[in-house]
């Protein structure tokens, strides 16, 4: 065991950002022919680490080893020479071009041996004028065909379909070759990402996240091909951070948590629970409670809404639904399919094409967000980069506070008050009329001040500092030094400050450690409790299930059904999210469409 | 160590200053002030002449340049900024201030009122009091119409026969500025005491001074499109007379001798000394300074008779050697030409005549080659055949705005 | 694969630079003192190699000529002339700044707020003083907020660059005035009518900004105006809905819109303020002079972009760092003129090197370099961090 070569061998390696500290003395190896699951909680550095092995950082301290040999990865194409094969999150294909061109595309010009037949060609010192001009124009020639070659190829597209479609086979893949990436599905997109990486002759995969935007059925077949290029002798790093899957496809766990390894473990020797443990560091109560409330008056209804995406296209088709007061409705699907637009709708940061959206019976269909968020509708939206949206990340946490109520101070003129009596005269009636005139005056005059309150944002700065346990050096730090979670116990903090009746959010647990995760899931509860609705976007399909009284799937924008989230399974989630299953037909779950809102209630 | 360093530059700092106070005692000397247009580094051009006339001056003056002239260069015409230069100098201890562009007048005007006790003069101008504010400006009109003179004996050598004769003349500004219109007027005028009416001077405005492009380009139009043989110009640089030689063709340079830029092409140029003023004015000042130091009192009542010693505004020409053309280059002239300009520049210094004077010159050449100038009664046309008038001081000065017959603006 | 291609791989880059942050306000303070030390040695050496005195021109610059002048209150008026102008303009500037709307059309706002207030005073001479006064101000104040918002407009409607457009409006600005400045006609109030080449006219004594006489030396009122103004834009920032607004769509315009600003109109408001006061600082400028001028900016526009840059926007270090490089202007122009081989441009070139100095000196503080093989244990910065809060 000691003696054997690692494929990957990383030694303290330390890289910050800043004052950020992503990952500090990293020690992590890579086994010939293993599948790797590295293994931690979002934010904890496993990204970044695997990111300095394919050249796109480089690390601040520390060594890295390939097969036994040091290198320094200065950039992607050091990596790629190292074969070293990433796979992102974010997928690096062009969508107008068919599959076979997205690998095409990359393939090193080495492969038609240039470099090689010019250094065969290499000069004497002693040589003639006449072999010298010949050896010119042989080499001139190897240049011209090698050129050839390569412009021909770019224009002999079956030719070169055929070369493609065959090598997918050998890898046993099946991808049409000439279907255009913009067509394909998600794991299609990610099968020509991994055939892509292969061909590079790759030995060493990483792949970052890969089952985060696939189906059930589709991580299976994953899995397969892992096993498959395992089997191959590749060696495999798989980034993830939901137990089931490290149980189901890796030899071994790595395990890090805030930026540190923690230790390596071999998976079958280990359970769940033991992993959750290791990664969060303490004792883990797994389960997220979903109490029951008998509010039930729907408070946010949604009929026939169609939304338009940045691109022009229907983001949002033709959806129903509607939130009732003391209920967390659930939306599944895979990314992508219209969460955000439908987000941003309700909130009223997006242009809604058709449909109404009633709020307490009232509809808000183009009203300004800032009348949206008057009437009690909080959104919080976490994008990918946690910041973008509901935060400016370098302003003051006390500053975030007041985002959504700093036009509340008013100048506290006292309006005018009328006597009694005397109601019949004339000169009551001019009276009265000069009183109201005035009053409308001084609500003017006392909501135009140009002053905002800090003092009172302090306040509120500093008590959810306190409720939500924010980590902080003090409630005038910039929130873009707080660390992912404290961020979004703020955002969400705020939001509960507002007291909304109606509170929409979208992957609020994104990026967060999992005692984070469970505080939220108790904010979002106690607001719930308290006769809020709640439409709670999600990722995580177990989160759903346990946290939702009820889960409706979207796919490509259209309702695929509501169902109970008591009564239904992973697996018909997972049929809905791709479109297999459609319940809108037969499910009236949720639905109030052309129903007068009370009758509904049971619908 | 970082200690250390912040010590050592408190130290650098503290002393510099005490040296500077130190230096503030030195008030005993006659100081010169000067506020140029361009850098006073420059090697040629405007500012350069009169930089050069200053020290030049100075030096004459027994007076040195390096502890007692100081200079604000670079200063946009522009009234603020001149003022403020004023003060600078004022503060460093000038005792007279030259400014040496149109458009420090203003601020000339205002100091002067200020500051009763320093002398302002100021070069181009029109504006002056009784007490310590005067201008200066010359007669170059002189040194154009001997340039003329120059030109038009070359013209008539390049083709006896020719029925009429075209000179170029690339200007910056023509009506709008008696300076310049006077000085076009001179030089056609100039060029027909040899050539007569066969004559036309074709004038192309740049509208702009210190265009170096568009001066050679208009030169070479002058040169290709419209027949001209003889360029003269009134512009900064010498880039006509660079593109006459490059043509084989001729011209008048001015400001400087171009023989230098052009030596193939050149003739003579029209050139200013400004020593010659620079020297009167130093010396003028620096007497009321004088005898403020023998006598003393209040320095304003010394300096407020400058205007008195310098004898108020001077206005010199060819009498006083303040304008002069430049030395007949051998190459290009005609054999006769120096003892043409001889003859009318000895009428113009002995005063006997001058360019405006309604008189037009005539030649007789005696058997010994001798030449003999006499002047003839005359009418001084517009181009507009129209009698221009009497020609006055103040016209030339101020007031003139048409060009003479035979003078055609293309 | 290659043998060469790994070995290839095995240095690590020789220079790199990381970002840091939480540096002591103490050190950074040092690192400028430093940073300036090493500029005037620089120029020190310049200086000596070509003859000058070095104390005394150091004396003078550092002074800004007060030193051995013999006018040394009419220096400090001069000084505080053109130190008005310069803070008004970039604290104008700054408000569009900490939008990151990058408004470089400072030259051109001065420009018009110039030229609109001139033809007031030209146009109307005989109005009372105070009332022409405020006229001029808000007319040239108004008039560049209007050519401000064209740019901001653009960008609102159309996602135009607004530092392309500034910029070109600048030339606009800029080639108007010397049109104005050169043109004689009938039409041309601006110019003096008795002058037969083209000058600019002299204003009426009702046009002139009014003097505070202090015994010899006379205060500009603008003087206390643009203090006024630093004190109030700072309270704007720190106080106010409008600037609460202006300072979040400067750091996330996803979040403004979120949070149902109008982030439009907020950049139009913003951008309008920042011109009105570039403009405004015109208006004090020529109203100060008494007349109009071709060069009548003295490069704030520019010069007010560095600055603000140096100042980090706040608006009291904007007062401190146009002070300091007024110092550098008008302290150089006074030791400049006991040196004949001094002339401007080379005044201007030992500014250029003392600044280029701070301004690398501030990449620095920035930045931490890493040179191969030398590198540091990353120290825990997140005690700095605490420490600062």
């Amino acid at each position: 065991m000691s003696n054997e070569t690692y494929a990957i061998q990383l030694n303290n390696i330390t890289k910050t950002f800043g004052s950020v500290v992503a990952n500090k003395n990293v020690n992590l190896s890579l086994k010939q022919g293993e599948i790797l699951a590295l293994l931690g909680e979002n934010g904890s550095g496993k990204t970044t680490l695997m990111n300095m092995l394919s050249g796109i950082y480089q690390p601040d301290a520390g060594s890295i080893t390939v097969n036994g040999e040091p290198v320094f990865i200065h950039s992607p194409e050091d990596s790629k020479r190292l074969g070293i094969g990433m796979i992102h999150q974010h997928f690096k294909l062009v969508d107008v071009y068919s599959a076979a061109d997205n690998i095409w595309m990359g393939m090193p010009a080495v492969k038609y041996g240039l470099k090689e037949k010019l250094s065969a060609e290499k000069g004497n010192a002693g040589e003639t004028f006449s072999v010298k001009s010949k050896r010119f124009f042989k080499k001139a020639g190897i240049v011209f065909r090698a050129a050839f070659f390569r412009i021909s190829n770019a224009f002999l597209k079956k030719k070169r379909y055929a070369e493609i479609g065959e090598i997918c086979k050998r890898f046993g893949f099946e991808i049409d070759p000439a279907k255009k990436v913009y067509n394909m599905a998600v794991s299609e997109k990610q099968t020509v990402e991994i055939v892509k990486v292969l061909l590079f002759g790759a030995k060493i995969i990483i792949l970052d996240e890969p089952t985060a935007v696939l189906t059930v059925q589709e991580i299976e077949k994953l899995f397969a091909v892992l096993r498959r290029m395992k089997e191959e002798g590749h060696s495999v790093i798989i980034i993830t951070h939901k137990l089931n899957e490290v149980k189901a496809i890796s030899d071994r766990v790595a395990i890090m948590r805030k930026g540190e390894y923690i230790t390596t473990v071999n998976t079958a020797e280990t359970t769940e629970q033991e992993l959750t443990d290791l990664m969060v560091g303490r004792k883990v109560d797994l389960n997220i409670e979903r109490p029951v409330t008998d509010f039930d008056r729907p408070l946010l209804e949604i009929r026939d809404l169609t939304v338009k995406n940045d691109e022009g296209a229907n983001a949002i088709d033709g959806v129903n639904f509607y939130i009732r007061g003391g209920e967390i409705l659930g939306v599944a699907g895979i990314a992508g399919c219209g969460q955000k637009e439908l987000c941003e709708a309700i909130a009223g940061l997006r242009k809604i094409e058709s449909g109404v959206i009633a709020h307490k019976g009232e509809n808000i269909v183009g009203l300004s967000p800032d009348k949206i968020i008057e009437k009690g509708i909080s959104m919080s939206f976490i994008p990918e980069d946690r910041l973008g949206m509901g935060l400016a990340p370098s302003m003051s946490v006390t500053d975030n506070m007041m985002l959504k109520n700093y036009r509340e101070r008013k100048y506290r003129v006292p309006f005018l008050k009328l006597k009694e009596g005397n109601e019949g005269k004339k000169s009551f009636r001019l009276k009265r009329g000069f009183v109201g005139f005035a009053n409308k005056a001084i609500a003017a005059f006392n909501a135009s001040c140009p002053i905002v309150d800090r003092k009172k944002a302090r306040a509120s700065a500093e008590q959810i500092i306190r409720d939500l346990e924010i980590v902080t050096p003090s409630s005038e730090t910039p929130v873009r030094r707080l660390s992912g979670g404290n961020v979004q116990k703020v955002l969400l903090g705020r939001e509960m400050l507002t007291q909304p009746n109606v509170v929409v959010t979208a992957y609020p647990v994104r990026g967060l450690d999992i005692n984070s995760s469970y505080a939220i899931y108790r904010i979002l509860n106690e607001q719930k409790q308290n006769g809020v609705g709640i439409l709670f976007v999600g990722e995580d399909l177990d989160v759903l299930l346990a946290l939702c009284d009820k889960i409706m799937v979207l796919c490509h924008g259209k309702l695929m059904g509501v169902v109970h989230a008591h009564k239904t399974s992973k697996e018909q989630l997972g049929l809905m999210m791709t479109g297999s299953l459609d319940l809108s037909g037969e499910a009236k779950m949720g639905f109030a469409k052309d129903s007068v809102l009370e009758e509904a209630q049971h619908g | 160590m970082k200690k250390i360093l912040a010590l050592g530059l408190a130290a650098t700092l503290s002393a510099a200053g005490v040296a500077a106070f130190a230096g503030c005692g030195a008030e005993d000397e006659f100081v010169v002030g000067a506020i140029y247009i361009n850098s006073q580094t420059d090697t040629a051009g405007y500012t350069y002449a009169h930089h050069n006339g200053i020290t030049k001056a100075m030096e004459q003056l027994k007076l040195d340049a390096k502890t007692q002239l100081k200079i604000v260069d670079n200063v946009a015409e522009d009234t603020e900024t001149v003022k403020k230069a004023v003060d600078t100098l004022v503060g460093q201890g000038a005792d007279i201030v030259f400014g040496i562009s149109f458009g420090y007048i203003d601020a000339l005007e205002e100091k002067a009122t200020e500051y009763k006790d320093i002398a302002f003069s100021h070069a181009t101008g029109y504006k002056s009091n009784d007490k310590n504010f005067n201008n200066y400006f010359g007669r170059i009109y002189q040194a154009r119409y001997l340039a003329g003179v120059v030109s038009g004996l070359k013209a008539k050598a390049l083709d006896a026969n020719a029925s009429s004769y075209n000179l170029g003349y690339v200007s910056a500004y023509t009506t709008e500025y008696a300076e310049t219109c006077s000085g076009i007027n001179a030089y056609a005028l100039g060029v027909q005491s040899i050539l007569g009416d066969s004559v036309t001077v074709k004038v192309k405005k740049l509208g702009e001074w210190g265009n170096e492009t568009n001066e050679k380009a208009y030169a070479e139009d002058l040169l290709t499109n419209h027949g001209c043989n003889i360029i003269a110009q009134h512009c900064d640089s010498a880039q006509p007379q660079i593109a006459a030689a490059a043509a084989n063709k001729f011209g008048c340079g001015y400001n400087s001798d171009m023989t230098k830029d052009a030596p193939k092409g050149h003739l003579t140029a029209p050139i200013w000394n400004w020593d010659v003023y620079y020297n009167k004015a130093i010396s003028a000042a620096k007497k009321n300074f004088d005898e403020y130091k023998a006598q003393g009192g209040n320095k304003a009542d010394y300096m407020g008779k400058y205007v008195e010693t310098v004898g108020g505004n001077y206005y010199g020409g060819l009498k006083e050697g303040f304008v002069d053309i430049s030395a007949l280059n051998a190459a290009t002239v005609t054999e006769d030409a120096q003892k043409y300009v001889d003859a009318v520049k000895a009428l113009i210094v002995a005063g006997t005549w001058d360019v405006f004077s309604g008189k037009a010159l005539t030649y007789t050449v005696g058997e010994n080659g001798a030449i003999t100038v006499t002047p003839v009664d005359s009418v001084l046309t517009k181009n507009d055949n129209t009698p221009a008038g009497a020609v006055t001081d103040a016209v030339i000065t101020g007031s003139m705005d048409y060009l003479v017959k035979g003078v055609t603006e293309v | 694969m290659a043998k060469s291609d790994i070995t290839a791989a095995k240095k690590a880059p020789f220079v790199r630079f990381v970002k840091r942050e939480g540096m002591k306000k103490r050190t950074v303070a040092l690192y400028y003192i430093c940073a300036v030390a090493a500029a005037l040695l620089i120029g020190a050496v310049i200086l000596a190699c070509i003859g000058v005195n070095v104390f005394d021109y150091f004396g003078k610059m550092l002074t800004v000529g007060i030193a051995g002048s013999a006018l040394p209150l009419r220096q400090i008026e001069n000084y505080l002339n053109s130190f008005v102008p310069l803070v008004i303009t970039t604290i104008g500037l700054s408000l569009a700044f900490k939008m990151k709307f990058w408004n470089i059309g400072g030259e051109g706002q001065f420009i018009v707020g110039a030229i609109v207030s001139s033809a007031i005073a030209f146009g109307c001479p005989d109005l009372p003083a105070w009332f022409l006064l405020l006229l001029m101000f808000f007319g040239g104040g108004i008039c560049a907020g209007l050519y401000g918002l064209i740019t901001a407009i653009f960008k609102v409607k159309f996602g135009t660059s607004e530092t392309l457009l500034t910029l070109m409006l600048n030339y606009v600005a800029l080639y108007f005035l010397a049109f104005l400045g050169n043109t004689q006609g009938e039409w041309n109030i601006f110019l003096n009518p008795e002058s037969v080449r083209p000058i600019f006219g002299k204003f009426g004594e009702n046009a002139v900004m009014p003097v505070i006489p202090l015994g010899g030396f006379s205060l500009n009122i603008t003087v206390i105006v643009a203090i006024l103004i630093v004190v109030l834009v700072w309270l704007y920032y720190g106080k106010t809905k409008h600037g609460y607004e202006l300072l979040v769509v400067g750091d996330s315009p996803n979040t403004a819109r979120y949070a149902g600003m109008n982030v439009g109109k907020i950049i139009l408001r913003t951008v309008f303020f920042s011109a009105f006061l570039v403009g405004l600082a015109g208006a004090f400028r020529v109203s100060s002079m008494g007349t109009l001028s071709e060069s009548v900016t003295n490069d704030v526009g520019w010069t007010g972009v560095v600055v603000a840059w140096l100042a980090k926007l706040n608006p009291f270090g904007i007062l401190l760092v146009s002070a300091l490089i007024n110092v550098l202007q008008i302290g150089s122009q006074a030791a400049a003129t006991s040196y004949m081989q001094i002339d401007a441009n080379f005044a201007d070139l030992l500014q250029g090197i003392i600044l280029f100095i701070v301004l690398a000196c501030d990449f620095f503080i920035r930045f931490r370099v890493i040179i191969r093989g030398r590198e540091e244990k990353p120290k825990n910065e997140g005690k700095a961090e605490k420490e600062e809060g």
